[in-house]
């Protein structure tokens, strides 16, 4: 990085920081601490919220994943507006008429103690799993990218969201997320334009586009069904409704954040704004990683986009031929491509479709080149299951974007790190004190204990998540097991807030009940199945409601509270 | 430690009514997956 991209990163940082704890003066109770004294503006939610769940990882991942796969993820998001529409229906007024400050603490208002702890640790154990992985991952892609130590990115991401959290509370997260999300937007429309730019001066934008649907990178939509498919429409319509549900209505994380609005009609309106925002912007990100997959047809990418791997399989005799067929491939389908885009341009029919035959073969013959080297990287000591797809997007800003605008898209990855990491930091704290502390630990104390008890589990899950994240890198290809982590989780959830608000008759012991079963099944299905993990969320929350239903209808008896349940005060 | 304060419930600033906002985002929803799948058809 040059002088004027560290400059820049810096900047952004600190202006972050700055920002954050300058709009969270005054946040000296507990209610002002944790929910900004329910003070918010719709606008400030609704950025908030789209930041907490836009995390480094997406704009890498995303941008990858449309260069390698197409723009299919983007059907991943069909639920979002159903759920938003449901949970402002439903969720919103309930949660701000029974004055909560968590999710949880209306179950218990609901049904009973045992099952607003069991949802408690159930949300502590999923979001404090990936609390590290949020810091953990972009730093492993930095430090792969730029060859910056993880423990030092680590460490800075993690002191620096860690410092405004604690000091400002919930105000300084969101304030500082909505400034995050303006950096990232400026940062992500700024890489399009300069990919477009980079461009041949031959090839239009409209060439590009016509090459990257050629190359089936610009298939937003697909209608074949299939259970092992993450991404059609199906499964983005059904799985992706209830993966929402569980994520905007049972998360903390999420719903701690429209908790804040000043009105019922401030957190709808901010729930909406996602809902009608979100779709074209994930579309936008994947039309960028569409656009990197053209610009490369022209000028040739590394076999492999992870450097460190592709260097120690370079020396290997294995990887010269390879080498060899991944260059004749590059020349192969540069040329098919400028062939195409006459053939197109000259509306030559026949000329066309044998010039895009040829272009597809070229396109397949590059992929079985880069198939071959990800398994050479395997087969010798490599992670399993190794994929590349995290350091295409960042490979590319690095090496082609001017020297200010790398600093930038930096700059984007850390605030997108920093605002996922403190919303999730800060829930984590506010479940810990006010469903685990205040409810069972220490009971009946001031406002200003509950307040100091806040800012110290705030610092306990900021370090917490800086060291897993330092601990992450042994877990190996574990991690991407751990990354599911949260649909392991959301189903169970889901079916038990489903029970709270929509079937009066059911009491605690059910639900409790429903929920251990659901998480049993949920686990059964991920370990003996090959079910994709977005279908989880529907298979738990059917389980949770069918067996309290159960038991509630076939053995009234234990529908009741347990007697050990206490009033709520 | 007391409660939180509540809140006012308000008509949304826009269509007057929140059944009309949410059929609103309901067709949102339907025209933008028809919109995707005609790019899709378009570019393929």
């Amino acid at each position: 990085m040059s002088s004027l991209d560290w400059i820049v990163l810096v900047t952004t940082l600190v202006s972050i920081v700055a920002y954050g704890l300058y709009r969270s003066r005054g946040s000296n109770t507990v209610d002002r601490y944790l929910l900004a004294g329910k003070s918010m503006p719709w606008y400030a939610m609704a950025l908030s919220i789209m930041a907490t769940q836009a995390s480094a990882i997406t704009f890498i991942s995303t941008t990858g994943q449309s260069y390698v796969d197409g723009m299919r993820f983007v059907q991943f998001y069909f639920g979002l507006p159903l759920a938003m529409v449901i949970l402002c229906a439903t969720v919103v007024p309930v949660f701000h008429h029974t004055r909560v400050y968590t999710a949880y603490e209306y179950l218990e208002k609901r049904f009973d103690a045992k099952t607003r702890v069991l949802a408690s640790i159930v949300f502590l154990c999923q979001r404090g799993l990936s609390a590290g992985l949020t810091i953990y991952a972009p730093a492993l892609v930095l430090s792969v990218i730029l060859g910056w130590p993880e423990r030092a990115t680590t460490a800075m991401m993690g002191a620096t969201v860690v410092t405004y959290t604690v000091l400002g509370g919930i105000k300084a997260v969101t304030w500082s997320d909505v400034q995050q999300m303006a950096i990232i937007f400026v940062g992500l429309v700024i890489s399009l334009v300069t990919v477009i730019l980079l461009l041949p001066a031959s090839v239009s934008f409209g060439d590009a586009v016509y090459l990257a649907g050629a190359a089936g990178r610009l298939n937003a939509v697909t209608t074949h069904f299939d259970w092992n498919d993450r991404f059609n429409i199906w499964s983005g319509l059904i799985g992706g409704t209830f993966l929402f549900l569980s994520y905007f209505g049972c998360d903390q994380s999420q719903v701690q954040r429209y908790l804040t609005g000043k009105s019922i009609a401030q957190s709808r309106l901010s729930l909406l704004f996602n809902a009608v925002a979100k779709i074209p912007m994930q579309f936008f990100i994947l039309f960028i990683g569409a656009m990197v997959f053209v610009f490369y047809l022209f000028v040739q990418p590394p076999v492999l986009f992870q450097r460190i791997e592709l260097k120690r399989i370079a020396g290997l005799s294995e990887f010269q031929p390879m080498s060899e067929q991944y260059q004749r491939a590059f020349e192969h389908r540069k040329q098919a491509a400028l062939d195409l885009v006459e053939a197109h341009r000259a509306g030559n029919t026949p000329a066309e479709n044998r010039q895009k035959a040829e272009y597809r073969a070229a396109q397949k013959e590059l992929d079985a080149v880069r198939s071959n080297a990800a398994q050479l990287v395997e087969s010798t000591g490599g992670e399993k299951g190794f994929s590349d797809t995290n350091y295409i997007f960042l490979s590319f800003v690095t090496r082609y974007l001017p020297s200010g605008i790398v600093g930038l898209v930096i700059a984007v990855i850390f605030a997108a790190t920093m605002s996922a990491s403190s919303g999730e930091i800060n829930s984590l704290a506010t479940v810990t004190v006010i469903d685990i502390y205040q409810r069972h630990i220490k009971r009946h104390q001031s406002d200003r204990h509950y307040l100091l008890a806040s800012r110290w589990f705030t610092l306990f899950w900021g370090v917490y998540a800086v060291v897993f994240a330092g601990w992450a890198k042994r877990l190996g290809s574990l991690i991407v097991a751990v990354n599911k982590v949260g649909s392991l989780f959301y189903g169970s959830l889901l079916g038990c807030f489903v029970l709270a608000f929509l079937f009066p008759k059911v009491r605690g012991t059910a639900v409790f009940c429903g929920m251990l079963a659901g998480e049993a099944a949920i686990f059964a299905t991920a370990w003996f199945t090959d079910v994709s993990w977005l279908w989880y969320n529907v298979i738990g929350c059917a389980v949770v409601v069918a067996v309290a239903l159960g038991i509630t209808f076939g053995a009234p008896g234990t529908t009741s509270a347990l007697p050990d349940t206490q009033p709520q005060e | 430690m007391p409660h939180t304060r509540d809140v006012p419930d308000e008509a949304p600033p826009f269509l007057r009514t929140w059944r009309r906002v949410y059929t609103a985002t309901l067709i949102y929803l339907a025209l933008i997956i028809f919109v995707c799948y005609l790019f899709t058809r378009f570019y393929r």
